[in-house]
């Protein structure tokens, strides 16, 4: 946690957060502010990032980024928008605040290793057109991965 | 030139989307690209999911995979844009933050591992348009696919951020476009073709699903209205979206009746190749317009 919270305190200092210059760039690129403008607005969120993040985290606006990147690679300043709100989850996590969705698939993920669960149906299907089974994850790698997750993370899923 | 990856093969394609992972085995192995299988990958970690809990741990499950790529000295071959973006994010902040790289390695040596700076992420538009090459593919082109009007649909993570994937202009991609007509299908121009499917951000609650069927609409309407006989994607996730998102709206009262290939299925028509070897028959949607004009 330490290493997040430099990490954010370096993107929305030196990368200059503060002298975002409101031109609305990031939220004119975003495709999730684009269909549904009375929920999301990306310039307001890196706002309240910058002015306001523990009331920032304890909602789910946070959430709705779809991760394309085009405010990213768009804005002028050079400000990070995707990066900023991924770490600013983190805060958000810490705290517990995870959505049910999302949470759900992340917990799936890391205790089974997949995002998408495999069925005997789905090797069927593969064998019946000529594809190897899906690779499996072994219990090397299920035990690497929870030496690098460590148990903060789990927790934080726990919450 | 023999090319030579390891098969980084993703949840979507080889659970969701088999008939696109059988579609690029099959043209691949028509094209003499070799393809090798590692046992020891892990999920790529979606940063929107898995970062958002723990950044650098998070980043540090991710990068676990660039070390087995390392392992085997391979470049690795992604079949999704997702897991190819995530990846190649993973790369290039480790690559440019040598503070970030040391926290991250400090945490893989708990895992016995150590990212080196030497992995190569590809995706299967960069091998075909870097590696392969174009005029090569052309060669290969048997049945010109004339009179097809295709919609090339980027998504994201193939060429945005550009500094993390390296492939095309951010603003004016056109490598799909070159690689499509070398199919000799004719490309459609359409004010979607750079908009995002909204396919990463569907998953967050009721709100953000909405959303991307409101996004597929727009998408859909634009390709059909300047005349495009089907939707060509770089990504798995983006045919999930636009065919699962179509079928929805289809029970709405709009039928766009619009197949969605992904490229390799476009090349593998124009290389005189069985539909049903490149999955045409697992479409949600049926291909049959595309075939017709054959």
């Amino acid at each position: 946690m330490e290493s997040s919270k430099r990490l954010l305190d370096k993107l929305l200092t030196d990368e200059k957060l503060s002298y975002c210059q409101n031109c609305g760039t990031c939220t004119s690129s975003c495709p999730m502010a684009r269909v549904i403008p009375d929920t999301y607005n990306p310039r307001l969120l890196l706002q309240r990032a910058h002015l306001d993040l523990d009331n920032l985290t304890n909602g789910e606006e946070l959430w709705l980024c779809s991760w394309c990147y085009r405010c990213t690679e768009r804005c002028p300043q050079g400000i990070q928008p995707t990066e900023i709100f991924l770490l600013t989850r983190n805060f958000a996590s810490e705290k517990g605040n995870i959505p049910p969705n999302p949470r759900r698939i992340i917990k799936s993920i890391v205790e089974t290793g997949r995002s998408m669960p495999v069925d005997e149906f789905i090797n069927e299907l593969r064998e019946d057109y000529g594809l190897p089974p899906v690779i499996g994850v072994s219990e090397k790698t299920m035990e690497e991965q929870r030496r690098i997750m460590g148990d903060e993370f789990m927790r934080r899923l726990e919450k | 030139v023999s090319l030579e990856y390891v098969l980084y093969p993703g949840c979507v394609a080889s659970v969701r989307e088999i008939g696109y992972e059988l579609s690029v085995r099959n043209v691949f192995e028509k094209l003499g690209i070799r393809l090798r299988k590692s046992d020891d990958f892990n999920c790529c970690m979606p940063a929107c999911l898995v970062h958002s809990v723990d950044y650098v741990r998070g980043l540090a499950l991710t990068s676990r995979n660039l070390t087995v790529a390392e392992e085997m000295g391979l470049p690795m071959l992604t079949l999704c844009s997702s897991c190819f973006g995530n990846l190649s994010r993973a790369k290039y902040l480790l690559d440019e933050n040598p503070e970030l790289r040391r926290d991250v390695n400090k945490i893989l040596g708990l895992a016995g591992r150590r990212y080196q700076g030497k992995a190569q992420v590809e995706h299967v538009l960069t091998v075909l348009h870097k590696d392969y090459k174009v005029e090569k593919l052309k060669e290969k082109v048997s049945n010109p696919l004339s009179g097809i009007a295709a919609a090339p649909f980027h998504g994201c993570h193939i060429f945005m951020p550009a500094k993390y994937s390296h492939f095309d202009d951010p603003e004016f991609p056109g490598k799909l476009d070159t690689l499509i007509s070398a199919t000799g299908a004719e490309v459609v121009d359409y004010s979607e073709k750079t908009s995002c499917c909204i396919g990463c951000g569907s998953f967050f609650g009721d709100v953000s699903e909405e959303a991307s069927i409101l996004m597929v609409d727009k998408i859909l309407a634009s390709a059909k209205e300047k005349g495009a006989d089907c939707i060509v994607t770089t990504c798995p996730f983006c045919i999930m979206q636009l065919e699962i998102g179509q079928i929805k709206l289809r029970d709405e009262g709009k039928d766009y009746g619009l197949p969605v290939l992904h490229y390799v299925d476009l090349l593998g028509l124009s290389m005189g190749m069985d539909p049903k070897r490149l999955g045409f028959e697992l479409r949600r949607v049926s291909a049959a317009p595309v075939l017709e004009k054959l």
